[in-house]
């Protein structure tokens, strides 16, 4: 029982921790902006780009 | 009193990488649907693509920072060429930003990686110009 106690606080923690949600109270008419900070993972976007220029280079584009 | 404390990690450790996995797993950009329109900027781009890497090699064009094309000498002998490539790669840009759910500021940052993938490219000898604005050959 003590070790569930332990952990409790943690468990319910962690949600929080690692995510939030944000709710917007005002007026209905004035639209709240968040700015979102997209990261771009670069690794996987760099794979693509490769992917793509040796498309260009070699050709076979997948057909649309 | 061992298997209790068994049962309570595993819970805890399911718990801990089922809210933190999706936040660290790396993000897979890619062209999603294969549109019309991409597939002939990417046809365009092979079928160009010996004579720009003609260009290349007698220095008349060079890879800028940005994954675009760049004149360095004779600007109208070239003109048509770089601004028909530069269309084509800016279409697929904006597209993986579209397809991928980014916002338009992050399109910079595309082209910057394309730009990279240009230089690793290049072949001895061709002009390529640096993060930091500064062209050299390679």
């Amino acid at each position: 029982m003590k070790t569930i106690k332990k952990w409790i606080i943690p468990l319910m923690l962690m949600p929080l921790l690692s995510s939030c949600t944000i709710k917007a109270v005002g007026d209905p008419n004035r639209p709240i902006t968040i700015n979102a900070n997209v990261v771009v993972d670069i690794r996987g976007l760099k794979q693509t780009a490769t992917h793509i220029e040796d498309m260009v280079e070699k050709g076979g584009a997948p057909n649309a | 009193m061992l298997s209790k404390k068994i049962i309570v990690v595993s819970f805890g450790l399911v718990f801990l990488l089922a809210s933190t996995v999706p936040a660290v797993m790396a993000e897979q950009y890619d062209i999603k649907t294969m549109t019309p329109e991409v597939h002939k900027a990417l046809q365009n781009r092979h079928a160009r693509y010996a004579e720009i890497q003609q260009r290349k090699e007698s220095g008349l064009i060079g890879e800028n920072n940005q994954g675009l094309l760049q004149a360095l000498k004779d600007p109208s002998a070239t003109a048509g060429l770089i601004g028909a490539e530069n269309a084509d790669r800016q279409l697929i840009y904006n597209e993986i930003v579209q397809q991928n759910n980014l916002s338009p500021s992050n399109l910079p940052q595309v082209q910057a990686v394309f730009a990279e993938v240009q230089r690793e490219k290049a072949k001895t000898g061709e002009a390529i110009q640096l993060p930091s604005g500064e062209w050299t050959k390679k």
